[in-house]
């Protein structure tokens, strides 16, 4: 009997759990808009929080001034704030030799931010204490720590650097530290005699947010205090692509076939 | 007549994407110097960083010369819908392009017809993405 009642109750709690959200949305005169903050419509993992989970088109920024002639998606200047005295360095002048000018062109890593920027399809893994973020471009993995460890200490500069991930609400904040010295974006695509390069001192942090069931808003801000007065942000849009999901990421190893590193080709 | 369709859309949706310069097709091409090139393709390396394929190209004299040409990365071209199985080997195409700066016989394809005039591919700026 003392079984039976108390399945009882625990059916009536579970019918109520489920009906309320239901009779919330009854009771909605307008169809519900997208909401920037959580709410209905967003993919949920099963302990509630947002999954962003699936396949990607890379960042876009969707003012898309600066985009110009690089493929990948670039961060615009006039988000920067002001350099500070000996910021200049930002700018690292060319010297000529691919392998200063061109790393890249030496199957050298893009590194962060400019490795999820770069023009090719990405994918996310969610479990509860990690995030797996894998680009197509280089095949780039970033492992991010969901479970509120701290930074790793002693470890050298990283092209990458060292990310953790918490939950602020429904957005998901990244803080990432410990950076080499390296090319913030791929701005020198678009004009060849401009280099961007963050200083060793570079922190970001971005944040990921559903602003609607198909769209996350992602936000990066560069806080860099050898080269910036303060942090500065801009916003990218991270479309889903789950019709991309069939054929998955493409395989991506550069030194495969690099033919013409620095422009020397060689005989067939 | 499928892929003959298929064909067509890309021509179509490829046709007015332009050639611009990248820095890392920069480094390695030289868009001073145009190349425009008729031979037998003979080899296909559907390979990162870039696909290369190889033409034979008859030179007046007789002799022939092997010229290597890149195009995009694999994941790029596949997910515009080009596959490895439209480039044919033992058949005759035209390539448009520019030459490597060393001034080997190597190139970038910047577009790719058999001698029916079917494209085969057209360069985006995606497909001189850098490595």
């Amino acid at each position: 009997m003392r079984y039976t009642r108390s399945l009882l109750l625990l059916l009536v709690l579970g019918a109520l759990t489920v009906m309320t959200p239901l009779s919330a949305q009854n009771t909605t005169q307008k169809p519900a808009a997208p909401k920037p903050s959580g709410g209905g419509g967003i993919p949920r993992t099963a302990d509630g929080k947002p999954d962003f989970s699936g396949t990607y088109q890379w960042p876009t920024y969707l003012p898309g001034a600066e985009r110009g002639r690089s493929n990948a998606t670039i961060f615009d200047k006039k988000n920067f704030a002001p350099l500070k005295p000996g910021g200049e360095a930002f700018f690292e002048p060319r010297t000529g030799d691919p392998r200063h000018d061109e790393p890249r062109d030496f199957c050298m890593p893009a590194g962060f931010p400019a490795s999820v920027l770069s023009g090719n399809a990405m994918q996310l893994f969610q479990t509860k204490n990690y995030l797996v973020w894998v680009h197509e471009f280089q095949r780039n993995t970033r492992i991010i720590p969901l479970d509120g460890r701290p930074h790793r200490d002693g470890l050298e500069p990283m092209y990458d650097g060292d990310s953790v991930g918490k939950w602020e609400g429904d957005t998901l904040v990244i803080d990432t530290t410990n950076f080499k010295r390296w090319a913030l974006d791929d701005h020198h695509y678009t004009n060849g005699q401009e280099f961007r390069m963050h200083s060793d001192a570079l922190h970001t942090i971005e944040r990921l947010r559903w602003k609607s069931p198909t769209a996350i808003s992602y936000t990066i801000t560069i806080d860099d205090p050898k080269i910036f007065t303060k942090p500065w942000s801009q916003e990218f849009e991270v479309i889903a692509k789950p019709e991309w999901e069939k054929d998955g990421l493409f395989e991506y190893v550069c030194q495969e076939n690099n033919r013409c590193p620095g422009g020397k080709c060689g005989s067939n | 007549m499928k892929r003959l369709l298929l064909i067509a859309v890309f021509a179509g949706a490829l046709s007015g994407a332009r050639l611009l310069a990248h820095h890392s097709f920069a480094a390695e091409f030289d868009d001073k110097q145009p190349i425009k090139l008729t031979g037998v393709l003979k080899k296909v390396e559907w390979t990162n960083p870039h696909i290369w394929y190889y033409v034979e190209v008859k030179n007046p004299d007789g002799t022939t010369t092997m010229w290597a040409l890149s195009g995009g990365a694999p994941g790029q071209l596949m997910r515009r819908g080009i596959r490895k199985d439209q480039l044919v080997v033992g058949q005759t195409i035209n390539v448009e392009g520019f030459r490597a700066r060393d001034g080997s016989h190597n190139g970038f394809g910047r577009s790719v017809t058999y001698q029916d005039g079917r494209n085969v591919f057209t360069a985006t700026p995606q497909d001189q993405q850098s490595k």
